[in-house]
């Protein structure tokens, strides 16, 4: 069998993985765009923080494949001839498939003021940490209220320098929380010293002396070296729409991860799975729904019939002095029941929202220790066995919730 | 491959293995000295007690595919391949908190151990100890037969042929109608037997 992989970030690489170990006489043929060795994309907020050195964030030493793996750096895909089985690269050199993965990801959404000569820059490659790592002295603004804003921000933060956050809706991470539990992170992120301000946006931008002068819409003056921008991803299935595949919101595929084109399968953030919750189509571009598509995929590939469970949108924010583990869908709706608990002298808080007893979000600040339970009953649909009153009071054990499944 | 299996309706809390883990992982492996290091070794083993007080050993399962493997960003978490063992590098660890969110048996914990940042903490299956030829430290202090280190697919193998005999025994027992107690012993031998294999 011969495969292609397009892309090798999460999806691509776990893709890759799961077929060296599981089908090891596999061809495989793998098109990155980038120049630089498989590295993860969240690691980059770390590499900005200065914990990670750049060679830290390879996560494949790929001279350790066997010989009938290739890689093609550096180069796109124009094409894919979904009839003759071929993908065209930007050379012309054209390779021919059994098996093809679109693993595309998604591209950072960029403002209209976006650009390197007004300081301002997503934090989406590794090529983006090192401009940012040029132009920055002690002062950044991030934009955007979501994981990766304050990922940025608290990377930044630690290595001593004055970040500003400017948040469009009133409280962080209004997309994932709802307001109690974002109000904690907010107070925490406040606590440790940066700056925010929320219900605020960009109104103009000019440079004066190497800096970027910001005004808000409020009318306050900021002054800083770069802007950060993190407003959220967007799947970038341009490929697929140009080669005749289907694209709803992302690449449509059925529960075998397989695309409207035969053979052609799609895995990552630009893949439009079913989304457990909401029992739609959805993107949840996270790393370990990429890898776990990823890996999916590849057993599809390779023949292991396996339909992809679904996934949800769930993520983790640890700093210092706190850690938010939240999944689901915490949207206060019609026929979903919340429960909740704060525990003062723990600094402690659980939320959990419970739809016809089967548990569909849940946000936990301060006990991971729980967390992951919850997420993988959210995750397969599986109704709660104990009074959840309980289990936000903490007082079950692993035993009860899974023993009468 | 061989895995520690947990029996939890042996479980009677006395966390001995919680004890015998921290020393097996402390730097000077002796319960008298590993009270006093600087960096005090934690266990890798949790046991929670359930709504009717029931204790439940918990312990990483070391799953196939492992959902913290597929989680870390950071590729910390890694399988030795030899054992099948899901094991950490400290050294990589960036301390994200993915790895908590992605397991079903919340087994993992954050501490500082190594390196002095704190990083994901989780059983390690006591490989130095396998190397040397021991079973894993829980194991070994387990004395109501909680936790058995085996061959998966021997424990399963067993825990059939036991269902079997006493299916087994209760059939016969009806025909017969006689008094349970030569079947009891009968049952009692089979297991015996069983448990010698």
């Amino acid at each position: 069998m011969n495969v292609v992989i397009i892309g090798l970030s999460a999806a691509g690489l776990s893709c890759l993985d799961t077929l060296l170990r599981f089908s090891p006489d596999t061809d495989i043929t793998v098109i990155s765009e980038e120049k630089y060795s498989p590295y993860c994309r969240c690691l980059l907020t770390y590499y900005l923080g200065r914990k990670l050195q750049e060679d830290q964030m390879t996560i494949k030493d790929i001279s350790t494949c066997p010989a009938n793996t290739h890689f093609i750096f550096g180069e796109r895909v124009e094409q894919i001839d979904t009839k003759k089985k071929s993908v065209i690269l930007s050379t012309g050199k054209e390779i021919v498939y059994d098996k093809l993965l679109v693993a595309t990801g998604s591209n950072a959404i960029k403002p209209k003021y976006y650009g390197e000569e007004k300081r301002t820059f997503t934090l989406r490659y590794l090529d983006d940490a090192k401009k940012i790592e040029q132009y920055i002295k002690d002062k950044a603004i991030v934009l955007g209220g979501g994981f990766v804003g304050i990922k940025t921000a608290y990377g930044l933060f630690e290595r001593n320098i004055k970040v500003t956050m400017i948040i469009s809706s009133p409280y962080p991470l209004s997309m994932v929380l709802d307001e109690r539990t974002a109000r904690f992170v907010e107070r925490d992120l406040k606590g440790l010293g940066i700056v925010m301000r929320t219900q605020e946006d960009i109104a103009e931008i000019r440079m004066e002396k190497d800096m970027v002068h910001i005004s808000l819409k409020s009318g306050t003056e900021l002054k800083s070296d770069v802007i950060v921008v993190g407003k959220g991803v967007k799947p970038r299935v341009d490929l697929a729409k140009k080669s005749g595949i289907n694209t709803d919101l992302g690449i449509t595929v059925n529960e075998f991860l397989e695309t409207s084109a035969e053979g052609v399968y799609a895995a990552g953030d630009c893949c439009g799975a079913m989304d457990v919750v909401r029992k739609t189509p959805w993107i949840n571009a996270i790393w370990p729904v990429a890898v776990e598509q990823g890996y999916f995929a590849a057993l599809n590939m390779s023949g292991a019939h396996t339909p992809y469970p679904g996934s949800i949108g769930m993520n983790s924010l640890k700093t210092n002095t706190f850690h938010l583990i939240s999944g689901g869908v915490l949207k206060d709706e019609e026929g979903i029941t919340i429960f909740e608990k704060h525990i003062p002298h723990k600094n402690q808080f659980r939320k959990l929202a419970v739809r016809d007893n089967v548990p569909v979000g849940m946000a936990f600040y301060n006990s991971p220790e729980d967390a992951g339970i919850i997420i993988n009953l959210i995750k397969k649909g599986l109704p709660l066995t104990v009074d959840p009153k309980k289990i936000v009071n903490s007082e079950v054990s692993l035993m009860d919730i899974l023993k009468p499944l | 491959m061989k895995i520690v299996v947990v029996k939890p309706e042996r479980c009677v809390g006395c966390l001995q293995c919680r004890f015998a883990c921290s020393v097996a992982h402390s730097l000077s492996n002796s319960p008298y000295a590993a009270p006093y290091e600087t960096i005090l070794s934690k266990p890798r083993i949790h046991i929670g007690l359930s709504v009717n007080k029931e204790p439940f050993p918990n312990k990483c399962r070391h799953c196939d595919p492992a959902p913290c493997e597929m989680a870390c960003p950071a590729k910390a978490i890694f399988r030795e391949t030899s054992t099948g063992t899901i094991l950490i590098n400290p050294g990589r660890c960036i301390n994200c908190g993915m790895c908590a969110m992605a397991c079903p048996f919340s087994v993992i914990r954050y501490h500082v151990y190594t390196d002095n940042k704190a990083a994901a903490h989780k059983c390690d299956q006591c490989i130095l100890r396998q190397k040397e030829g021991k079973i894993p430290a829980c194991v070994d202090v387990c004395k109501s037969g909680a936790l058995i280190f085996e061959d998966y697919n021997k424990i399963m193998d067993k825990g059939t042929d036991e269902l079997a005999s006493l299916v087994y025994l209760g059939i016969r027992e009806k025909e017969q109608g006689k008094s349970p107690y030569p079947s009891l012993m009968a049952y009692k031998n089979i297991l015996h037997e069983i448990k010698r294999r």
